[in-house]
């Protein structure tokens, strides 16, 4: 007994150190930062900057809006300005698959060469086990070298178009288009602030002669005033009545709704006081912050709002503010803050749109760290003060349309793939009323045709795997940060869970699980080639007790994974590598660690002798789709007569007909083979007996019925001879 | 005899001959409500002792909406209180629906069609719940 004690504890902790591996592995998985990375104003002090600027001897404190941070190196004539490093998370808070954004430090020399990257912190949950997370340094390395002010996009180079392609991560797409903009949008705020990339000046807005004044409320209703309101649970705090700011704002230089606003002397006033090519706004506030911020000082720059317009960004110092010392317009609202900020930068037009920005920080209610995180609200001019109306803006598609455009062949036909097997399924009556005992091949061609479709297409090519980490991934997005652009820039998962979700509710799981999952698929096409190569003798099935116990250990894991979701993701991430998927398809068996390997090649091995064994009896993902499949709509059919007899429940191969000739809809993987049975004059007991029956009798056999019987013979009284015969 | 059309013997539930607007009402209560009448007399201190339990989940809710709650400790609720309704619901409404959702036909529960029906609800109640809390910003997330 002691003995078995030490083995079974030796074996769990060989197995726990096999799945903790991975962990220690990928150093950046959630890896703690200090809470003040993103406001202490020596970033320096706390990450490793020198990593992303080689040859830097010193670093100053965080400056600008965005923050960046300047390197020197000691020379002989003094210290000289080498580059500027800065935090991905100071300037753009664009959320990777996991919902949270991957924390990136970035090196940029003075030419707005990118020099050195580093990821400090990422929640992927593919990166943790499924995707070795050297791919992501990979990844970013890729930008070494590269001027930020370059077109780079995921994918092949497109010279003719001036792109630069980088390699993405096979698996992971979602995450590298997210880093990719991270990257891109952070290198050019920085090398626009610090004056290395220019923007070229937009044509100037020509105003209208309107100069009818405005109320309040007619301002609001036509644009040229809009409001942008943050609540304090927005940044993590408790949530109160009152809002944690809102502010209205608006453009003065368009004569009505400045002379509206300000009035007829006010706005004069002010529009002396612009040069040419310069620009007012308004903002009014209330709420419990300010947008001043209490912490400012003259000299230097407001740091809680700022003007953006395409990739431009404009601050506002001292010099570029003024008293607001009224509102004129009828019906304007009271405020507790106000102020006139002057753009002087002739790269902003106010003929296009624009947006008022407010930058706050956001408490993490659990780890107290706070992460940048900005509002904002577009502005723009409404047409009737603008001669010729508002100029037509071609906007660039955002990746996910880039992605959906880009691999539209492919889309299409996994698009017709799924309605192909929908199609042939609803339709499975006719098919299997074809088909009979001995021959299945009207069922079998479609199923054998999916199978492989679903294992080379969907699996190796795609790398379309279901899986219930994906699951798990929507389940935080929901809590953290839902971005339907995330979901749909990995168009084919994307397709398949509405596919999925429908087919679920209508005709169960079995759909998926049975004609379609790639890894059920390439499942049972083993054990069928199995048998066609002349090892049928040694495939058996368990035995029906024994199934039956064991079919439920899948809805543990599934529980278990879900329990342990809830306090870490992480931890979950590495139990659902009981999903040999992504060793199979996404990975490859013979690129990752052996353990996986082993793991994931013992069940296809497996699957030669036992027909499906992951599927029947391990799948997490089959129990969750198992569970709505109680409540599917359309199921399979049966007789009476089924509850004596056992001739569709001995061909069940996923054991889902019970002792009384019932069927488990949550085990059923819709084979079709008993509905084959069901309509089969010579393989269906009482149909047989009937036909028999009538044979003898000489009685004709008339079609089967959609109750699975022969439509019954009513014989009619022979009418009398009537009048018109005589 | 077994019926073998149907996954579990047939059940007819009380407002199984009602007219349609008072079936869909029936059904909606079915839904919110796992206690019946009958079981209600028969065990009251247990029922009491449920009510208490509903009443706490109550409370975790209104304390939700205060932002006094993160995330996992509803869930966590959610959890505890659909294995509780799972237990009421085999005693006093074992019965689940079978086929379409617009159709009367229902079936008696096996255990596992009452968690897969309980899990499913709650989480369709849960998520409703939780996106409407969220988006009038009662929870803080």
């Amino acid at each position: 007994m002691k003995r078995i004690l030490t083995l079974l504890r030796a074996v769990l902790a060989a197995t726990t150190l096999v799945l903790v591996a991975p962990l220690a592995m990928a150093a950046a998985y959630e890896a703690p930062l200090p809470a003040e990375i993103g406001t202490a104003p020596d970033l320096c002090a706390m990450v490793a900057c020198h990593e992303v600027m080689p040859g830097a001897d010193s670093f100053s404190e965080r400056m600008g809006r965005p923050a960046y941070v300047e390197a020197y190196r000691d020379g002989e004539q003094g210290r000289e300005l080498i580059g500027y490093v800065f935090l991905s998370t100071d300037i753009v808070d664009i959320p990777a698959y996991s919902g949270k954004p991957v924390v990136t430090l970035i090196g940029m020399d003075t030419q707005g060469i990118i020099v050195g990257t580093r990821i400090l912190r990422h929640s992927e949950p593919i990166l943790l086990l499924g995707i070795p997370e050297e791919e992501l340094t990979k990844f970013v390395n890729q930008y070494l070298g590269k001027f930020v002010g370059d077109k780079i996009e995921i994918g092949k180079s497109r010279p003719d178009a001036g792109y630069i392609g980088l390699d993405a991560i096979t698996g992971a797409t979602v995450t590298v288009i997210a880093q990719n903009q991270v990257m891109l949008r952070s290198g050019v705020a920085i090398a626009r602030q610090v004056g290395i990339l220019k923007s070229d000046p937009k044509p100037q807005a020509r105003f209208t002669d309107v100069h009818e004044l405005r109320s309040w409320e007619e301002l609001v209703r036509e644009g040229s005033v809009r409001r942008l309101t943050v609540r304090p649970e927005q940044l993590g705090l408790p949530r109160a009545n009152e809002p944690y700011i809102e502010m209205y704002f608006g453009y003065l230089n368009v004569p009505a709704v400045g002379k509206s606003l300000l009035g007829m002397s006010g706005h004069e006033r002010l529009m002396s006081r612009l040069e040419p090519n310069e620009h007012a706004i308004f903002i009014i506030a209330n709420g419990v912050d300010s947008f001043k911020g209490s912490g400012f000082v003259r000299g230097g720059i407001y740091d809680r709002i700022q003007v953006a317009q395409d990739m431009d960004t404009f601050t506002f110092r001292d010099m570029d503010y003024y008293n607001l010392w009224g509102l004129e317009a009828e019906g304007a609202p009271g405020y507790r803050e106000s102020g006139i900020f002057i753009i002087r930068d002739p790269v902003f037009s106010a003929a296009y749109p624009w947006s008022l920005v407010y930058l706050g920080n956001k408490l993490d209610r659990n780890t107290g760290e706070r992460s940048f995180v900005s509002f904002d609200q577009e502005y723009w001019v409404p047409a009737h003060y603008l001669e010729g109306g508002r100029p037509t803006i071609i906007k660039p598609d955002p990746p996910w349309v880039r992605v959906w455009k880009m691999r539209a062949v492919e889309i299409g036909l996994f698009t017709a793939f799924l309605l192909a097997v929908a199609t042939v399924y609803a339709n499975r009556n006719r098919l299997t009323r074809m088909s009979n005992r001995k021959n299945k091949w009207p069922v079998n061609a479609f199923k054998y045709s999916f199978w492989v479709i679903s294992v080379g297409f969907v699996g190796f090519y795609l790398l379309a795997q279901p899986s219930i980490t994906q699951v798990l991934t929507w389940f935080h997005a929901l809590l953290f940060q839902w971005k339907w652009e995330l979901f749909l820039t990995d168009p084919f998962i994307f397709l398949f869970w509405i596919f999925i979700i429908v087919t679920v509710f209508v005709w169960g799981r079995g759909l998926f699980c049975g004609w379609m999952c790639p890894f059920g698929s390439l499942s049972e096409l083993l054990y069928k080639i199995g048998g066609a190569v002349g090892l049928k003798r040694f495939q058996f099935k368990l035995s029906k007790p024994w199934h039956d116990r064991l079919k439920w250990v899948k809805y543990g894991v599934f529980f278990v994974l879900l329990a342990v979701s809830m306090f870490s993701m992480g931890l979950a991430e590495v139990l659902s590598e009981v999903e040999p998927f992504k060793t199979t398809f996404l990975v490859g068996l013979f690129s990752r660690t052996w353990p996986y390997t082993l793991f994931a090649a013992g069940l296809l091995a497996l699957s030669i002798f036992i027909e499906r064994p992951f599927c029947k009896y391990l799948c997490p993902l089959g129990a969750a789709l198992a569970m709505p499949s109680t409540f599917r709509w359309y199921g399979l059919k049966r007789k009476q007569e089924c509850d004596s007899c056992k001739a569709c429940a001995v061909g069940c191969g996923s054991l889902a007909i019970d002792k009384d000739g019932r069927i488990d809809q949550r085990e059923c993987l819709l084979c079709l083979d008993c509905m084959v049975y069901y309509t089969d004059t010579h393989a269906c007991p009482p149909l047989a007996k009937e036909r028999k029956r009538r044979l003898k009798a000489g009685l004709p056999l008339t079609p089967i019925g959609a109750n699975g019987y022969y439509i019954p013979i009513h014989p009619e009284p022979m009418r009398p001879a009537t009048a018109g015969k005589s | 005899m077994v019926d073998p059309r149907m996954p579990t013997d047939p059940i007819e539930p009380p407002y199984a001959g009602y007219s349609l607007p008072a079936m869909v009402l029936a059904e909606i209560w079915h839904h919110l409500w796992p206690w019946c009448h009958g079981g209600f007399q028969r065990k009251r201190a247990l029922v009491a002792a449920e009510v208490a339990v509903a009443l706490a989940v109550t409370l975790i809710w209104v304390l939700a909406a205060l932002g006094r709650l993160d995330a996992a400790a509803i869930i966590g609720w959610w959890f505890g209180w659909s294995v509780f309704e799972v237990m009421i619901r085999m005693q006093s409404k074992p019965y689940v629906k079978e086929g379409p959702w617009w159709g009367r036909q229902y079936r008696k529960a096996s255990l596992m069609d009452m968690i897969s029906y309980v899990s499913f609800k709650n989480l369709l109640i849960g998520a409703a719940l939780f996106l409407a809390l969220k988006s009038m910003g009662l929870l803080v997330l």
